[in-house]
C-alpha cells in the first residue's frame, strides 16, 4: 500500500498539467545530465591545466577570497603546512573553555603532517574523528554520536582536507565519508582545510562535469551529504549589520599546498 | 492548521507609514540589497540575460513537475530517505508531528524556512509538548519577540538593535547591549545548546535535484547545517515546486539564487542533503525524512495564467526593490509571504477577494520582474488578479471587488462612444466640478461614489473647455 501518498499526489499534479501519463516523450531524458561538447571541454581543461594555469587559479581563489573573510595562505610545502597550524593553535585562544584541544578528520594528507607530535610539544590534545571500534554492533551506533560529539565540542579549532576548493565563488567542497565527519567544520569556532594546489578548480560547472562524468569522482557521487563553505558563519539579522560567527566558525582557513 | 492569512492590509500599512525606524530600516534594506543585486546580475558572466535561461529551466521544470518529483522520491529512497507527499499543511503537520513523537522528541530546532510557516509547523510542535527553536538569527528574535517575519530573507528587519537588546535582556537573561556582535553572540551562545540537546531538525529546501536525490540548502550563518548534522532525525519540507531536473542546472540557479537573496556570489553554506548518514559515518541523522508539500499548489499549476509564480525560488529580490514593500513592509501582506511575490501568491492561497488590497496596491512599475533572478512577470499577474477582481471569476470563486465600479466603467464604456453624450458630461462635470472643495488647482473630493478615490489623492479639474474645441478655434 502506498503510505506516503505519492500516487494520489502525483496524479493530481499530472491532471494539473494536463497530461495522462509520465511516460510521454522526453520524459525519460528529463532528469539525467547530458555530455555536450561543452562538458567534453571542460573534463580536458580540468586533466591538462599548466603550471601556470594552476597559478590563476589560486590568483582567483585569493582575489574571490578576500571580500568574504576567508584565508588563503600558500604553503610550499607539509612541513611549512603544520608549521602554520602550530603558529595558529600557538596564537588563537578557545572560544568557550580554558583548554585548547584540536579535532582532525581521518585523511591521509592531514596524517602526513605529524600534527600529533607537533601538538603533543604544546600539550594540546589532538582528536581524531574516526569511527572507534569500526567492528562493535549496532548498540554503539549511540556512544559514537556521543563521542564525536564531545570532540568537536571540546575542540576549537577543526582540521579537515576538501575534495576540491571553487576559485570563482572561493568555496570549499566536501564530500562525507566515514572519518570524515561533517561537524569539524561546523562546531569547533575555527576551520583549517588543508588541500593541495591540483585540488582548486574554477567554477560549479567544473565540479558537476567531474560529479557526472568523471568515473572516479562519479563513482562515490554527491554521497549523502556535500557542502560548499565559502568563509566563516556570517549574519546581518541585526540591522543589516555584518557580523562573523553566528553559529558556525568564526573564522575559516584554507592552506593550500603548492609542491 | 495552515497558517496563511491575510491580516488588515490597509490598517498595517498606514501603521508601517507612521514607523519613522522601520521607514528608515526599509529604506536602508532597499539600498543595499536593491542595488546590490541589480550590479551582481551585471557582473555575472554571462550577462543578466543569464536571468532568462534560468527562466526557461524553472518553466521546464514546473512542466514535468509529475516526472521530477518521481525521480526525486526514488532517488531519496535509494539513498536511504523516507518521502512524504503532503496533500495540505494538515498533512504535512501530522507527519513531522509523528515522526518527533516517533523518536520522542522534546526539543527540536529548525532551520529557517517560508514553507514551515506556511504549515504552521511551530505552533502544532508546541501544542503538542515539543519546544521549537527557530535558530536563524532574525527568527529566533521574532520568535522570542512573539511577533511574525516580515520580510522573507530578513524577517527581523522591523526590528532595531535597542528592541533587540531589550529583548534579550528580558528573556535570555544577558545584561542589556544593542551592540550587534554582542548580540549575535548571546544568540550563538544561547542556541549551541539548543543545537546539541535537539532531537529532532527541521528544514527547508531552496532546491531538490531530481537527478541525483538530493535536497539544498541555503545559508549564511551555519544553523542550517547545524539543525541537520546534529539532531539524529533531519525532516525537511519542501514546496512541490522546489526542484530542478538536473544538476548542471544548479550552476545557473544556485548563483542567481544568493545574487538575488543576498548579492552573493555563493551563500556562506551549500548543502546537498540525499539521505541518512551511512553505517560507518559517525556523525549526520540517522534517519532523513522529505515532506513534499502541495497546499494549493496544484491549482496554481492547473491555471496556466499563474502557473510561473510556480518558478519563484523565494529569494525575496523583489521585495528589496518593490516601491510599495519600501513602504509599507512586510506586515501587511499578512503571512507569510510578503512583497511582490506575497501579493500574486497569497490571493492565489488564500483566496482573491480576501486579498484584493495586495494585489491592488501594487504599482505594476515592473522593478521586481527586472530583480527576479527567474525573470518572473509579476506584473502580469497582478493585472491578472486585478482584471477577476473587476469582472469575477468562477474557476477561482472570485466575486466582482465593487458593482458600482463595474457599472461605472460600463457607463464610461458607453458614453466615450458617443460624442454628444461625453461632451455633455465634459460639460455638466466642468459646471458641477464648481460646488467641490478645490485647492492648488486640484480637486480635493469627489462625490460618492467616486469620493474613495479622493481619500487619499486629488484629482485635476475638467477644463471649462474641451481640447477639441480649442483646436477648432485654432487654439
Amino acid at each position: 500500500m502506498d503510505t506516503s501518498g505519492q500516487q494520489t499526489f502525483i496524479s493530481r499534479v499530472r491532471s494539473a498539467l494536463g497530461h495522462n501519463s509520465t511516460n510521454r516523450p522526453g520524459s525519460n531524458d528529463l532528469c539525467t545530465g547530458q555530455f555536450t561538447a561543452e562538458t567534453g571541454a571542460i573534463l580536458d581543461r580540468i586533466k591538462h591545466r599548466s603550471a601556470a594555469d594552476r597559478q590563476q587559479l589560486l590568483d582567483r581563489l585569493i582575489e574571490m577570497a578576500a571580500p568574504i573573510n576567508l584565508k588563503v595562505t600558500v604553503l610550499k610545502d607539509r612541513v611549512a603546512a603544520t608549521t602554520s597550524i602550530v603558529d595558529l593553535i600557538q596564537n588563537k585562544a578557545p572560544e568557550w573553555g580554558d583548554q585548547k584541544k584540536v579535532v582532525m578528520w581521518q585523511h591521509p594528507l592531514l596524517e602526513s603532517l605529524n600534527l600529533a607530535d607537533a601538538l603533543a610539544a604544546q600539550n594540546v590534545p589532538l582528536y581524531v574523528a574516526d569511527f572507534e571500534d569500526a567492528d562493535a554492533e549496532e548498540v554503539s551506533m549511540n556512544q559514537q554520536r556521543e563521542r564525536i560529539r564531545k570532540k568537536v565540542t571540546d575542540a576549537y579549532i577543526g582540521i579537515t582536507s576538501a575534495d576540491y576548493c571553487m576559485a570563482d565563488t572561493a568555496s570549499l567542497v566536501m564530500r562525507t565519508r566515514p572519518g570524515q565527519a561533517r561537524s569539524v567544520s561546523l562546531v569547533p569556532s575555527i576551520h583549517v582545510a588543508v588541500i593541495h594546489l591540483d585540488q582548486v578548480i574554477l567554477d560549479l560547472k567544473e565540479l558537476y562535469a567531474l560529479l557526472q562524468w568523471n568515473p572516479d569522482v562519479q563513482k562515490e557521487g554527491l554521497t549523502n551529504c556535500m557542502t560548499f563553505i565559502s568563509g566563516p558563519s556570517k549574519t546581518a539579522d541585526v540591522e543589516a549589520t555584518m557580523v562573523h560567527g553566528a553559529h558556525g566558525p568564526r573564522e575559516v582557513y584554507v592552506h593550500v599546498i603548492s609542491d | 492548521m495552515s497558517e496563511v492569512f491575510i491580516g488588515d492590509y490597509l490598517a498595517e500599512a498606514r501603521k508601517a507609514l507612521d514607523n519613522q525606524v522601520l521607514q528608515r530600516a526599509l529604506a536602508d534594506l532597499q539600498n543595499r540589497f536593491g542595488r546590490g543585486t541589480a550590479m551582481a546580475y551585471q557582473n555575472l558572466p554571462e550577462g543578466p540575460d543569464l536571468r532568462l535561461k534560468a527562466h526557461e529551466i524553472r518553466q521546464n521544470a514546473i512542466a514535468n513537475l509529475d516526472v521530477l518529483l518521481t525521480t526525486l522520491a526514488d532517488n531519496v529512497r535509494k539513498n536511504g530517505g523516507h518521502v512524504f507527499f503532503a496533500g495540505d499543511a494538515k498533512d504535512a503537520v501530522n507527519y513531522c508531528l509523528e515522526t518527533a513523537h516517533r523518536h520522542q522528541a522534546k526539543l527540536a530546532v529548525k532551520g529557517k524556512s517560508m514553507v514551515s510557516e506556511e504549515i504552521g509547523l511551530n505552533s502544532t510542535l508546541q501544542e503538542n509538548g515539543i519546544e521549537v527553536a527557530e535558530t536563524d538569527l532574525g527568527e529566533y528574535i521574532i520568535q522570542l519577540a512573539g511577533e511574525r517575519p516580515s520580510h522573507i530573507i530578513a524577517p527581523a528587519i522591523h526590528k532595531t538593535r535597542t528592541d533587540i537588546g531589550q529583548l534579550f535582556s528580558d528573556i535570555i537573561g544577558i545584561s542589556y547591549t544593542d551592540d550587534p556582535p554582542s548580540l549575535t553572540r548571546a544568540a550563538r551562545k544561547a542556541l549551541r545548546e539548543k543545537f546539541l540537546a535537539a532531537d529532532i531538525g527541521f528544514s527547508g529546501c531552496n532546491i531538490a535535484c531530481a537527478e541525483t536525490g538530493h535536497i539544498v540548502t541555503v545559508s549564511n550563518e551555519g544553523n542550517i547545517r547545524m539543525s541537520t548534522t546534529m539532531p539524529k532525525v533531519h525532516v525537511a519540507i519542501m514546496g512541490m515546486e522546489r526542484v530542478a531536473a538536473r544538476l548542471e542546472d544548479h550552476d545557473i540557479l544556485l548563483r542567481l539564487l544568493c545574487r538575488g537573496a543576498a548579492a552573493q556570489n555563493m551563500g556562506t553554506y551549500v548543502s546537498y542533503i540525499g539521505g541518512p548518514r551511512q553505517t560507518n559515518q559517525v556523525d549526520g541523522p540517522i534517519e532523513f525524512h522529505l515532506v513534499i508539500l502541495d497546499n494549493g499548489r496544484s491549482r496554481i499549476l492547473a491555471d496556466e495564467e499563474f502557473r510561473e509564480m510556480l518558478c519563484c525560488i523565494r529569494c525575496a529580490a523583489c521585495l528589496n526593490v518593490c516601491p510599495v514593500y519600501g513602504k509599507i513592509g512586510g506586515h501587511a501582506y499578512g503571512h507569510p509571504y510578503s512583497g511582490p511575490v506575497g501579493a500574486v501568491i497569497m490571493p492565489l492561497f488564500a483566496g482573491i477577494n480576501a486579498a484584493k488590497h495586495l494585489c491592488q496596491g501594487e504599482t505594476l512599475c515592473g522593478a521586481c520582474q527586472d530583480a527576479c533572478p527567474v525573470n518572473i512577470n509579476i506584473p502580469r499577474m497582478l493585472l491578472a488578479l486585478r482584471a477577476k477582481l473587476a469582472e469575477g471569476d468562477l474557476r477561482w470563486n472570485v466575486d466582482p471587488a465593487s458593482r458600482p465600479e463595474k457599472l461605472i466603467y460600463q457607463m464610461w464604456s458607453w458614453m466615450i462612444r458617443n460624442r454628444s453624450a461625453y461632451d455633455f458630461f465634459l460639460k455638466m462635470a466642468s459646471i458641477g466640478q464648481k460646488i467641490l472643495p478645490q485647492s492648488n488647482g486640484m480637486l480635493r473630493r469627489l462625490p460618492p461614489p467616486m469620493s474613495g478615490w479622493t481619500q487619499s489623492r486629488d484629482i485635476p479639474p475638467v477644463a471649462n473647455e474641451c481640447f477639441i474645441r480649442r483646436w477648432k478655434k485654432g487654439i
